[in-house]
């Protein structure tokens, strides 16, 4: 049992590490699409639990719960598509500057994705959802303000 | 000041608060624009409020006190560069308010408050705050906005910084002090001058009341029609 869990988390760690590779050889477009696509649907979950913490829309437990429940997986994305030749086109606004720092960029990205994975513990109360929106929030600026062209 | 001067007051009540009153909302709306999350509420906040007071202050620049007026304080380039060109001299003609250079900062400084608050009202930040009037246009309008309003933040930066290097020279070079008079209203003057006529309490306060309530109008009812 011991062995067969040591090898699924083997196998899980490969496909890990070896599904960004991937995402590497695809075509720079197809790669700025997944990425802006991806972020467009961090933007709408997240979006619903900001509206809720700013009280811009009345708490909802249920549908927080879904939001944050759905985010972390999302978060997962978006840093497999900035691979070579994804600095232009597609409108990005991505800056030359992520290939540059790519350590601090996944850096940035990782302190993002440690905020996210929070958020579904931080859901089932509105003063718990408030504290961890507003400190996700914080990570993800500190990223666009650093690597997102405005 | 030489004991033939006498002290005169030259900034009235509402001026004064209005000047230190929007310095501190300046300096806080940076502060919280930078540090984001849960103090994009108050970055919102703070940007109506300086725009209640930029309408309270347009308003008081026609039927405000004599020093706040426009038409006092706002000469043409002819005259700017005179001033310019006597105060690097180091002649320093006494003017009851701002000078013909301070006027035109006055101005800029306004312009670029409007510019920045009028901006934020349609910004969206692509994380969790956008400006309440970011949903009644189109996606490429908030983007132009949103990206007009990280570039005013530097004008607005680069003007206050301005106006604070201004007042240090005025101090270290000609030994003029400009803060003080705005903390207590009073300035030294040449025997003899009139003090500039003052509007009452009451009026300031009753515009910035009806400047309020435009803001609130513009940022509460108008998003919901």
């Amino acid at each position: 049992m011991k062995k067969a869990a040591a090898i699924a988390a083997l196998a899980l760690a490969a496909t890990a590490t070896a599904l960004p590779a991937l995402a590497q050889q695809m075509k720079p477009e197809d790669q700025i699409h997944l990425r802006q696509s991806t972020m467009a649907l961090i933007g709408y979950n997240f979006g619903t639990l900001a509206a809720m913490a700013q009280e811009k829309r009345p708490y909802d437990k249920a549908e927080a719960e879904r939001a944050a429940a759905i985010l972390p997986p999302l978060a997962a994305l978006p840093g497999r598509f900035f691979g070579e030749g994804t600095d232009e086109g597609g409108h990005t606004k991505a800056k030359p500057e992520i290939w540059k720092n790519m350590d601090d960029f996944k850096k940035k990205l990782e302190a993002m994705q440690h905020q996210v994975a929070m958020l579904p513990q931080a859901a089932g109360d509105l003063a718990t959802l408030k504290k961890q929106v507003g400190a996700t929030g914080k990570a993800c600026k500190s990223c666009h303000d650093d690597y997102k062209a405005k | 000041m030489t004991a033939s001067e006498s002290r005169i007051r030259v900034w009235d009540l509402p001026t004064r608060l209005f000047h230190w009153v929007l310095a501190a909302l300046v300096v806080f709306s940076f502060t919280t624009g930078k540090i984001g999350g849960d103090w994009m509420a108050w970055h919102l906040r703070s940007g109506y409020a300086v725009l209640a007071l930029l309408g309270f202050r347009i308003a008081w620049g026609f039927v405000g006190s004599e020093t706040a007026r426009f038409t006092r304080f706002l000469r043409g380039p002819r005259a700017a560069l005179a001033y310019a060109r006597q105060t690097l001299a180091g002649r320093h003609p006494f003017i009851a308010g701002h000078n013909p250079l301070g006027g035109w900062m006055i101005v800029a400084m306004l312009a670029a408050l409007a510019f920045q608050t009028g901006t934020g009202l349609f910004a969206d930040d692509q994380i969790a705050t956008q400006g309440p009037l970011a949903v009644k246009v189109s996606n490429d309008t908030v983007t132009r906005m949103s990206s007009l309003h990280s570039i005013g933040e530097w004008v607005v930066v680069a003007l206050a910084a301005l106006h604070v290097i201004a007042i240090a020279v005025y101090r270290a070079a000609w030994n003029l002090r400009l803060a003080g008079p705005m903390l207590h209203g009073r300035a030294p003057a040449p025997p003899g001058t009139s003090e500039p006529a003052r509007r009452p309490a009451w009026l300031a306060l009753l515009l910035l009341a009806a400047s309020a309530i435009a803001v609130y109008v513009l940022v509460e009812i108008v998003p919901m029609r």
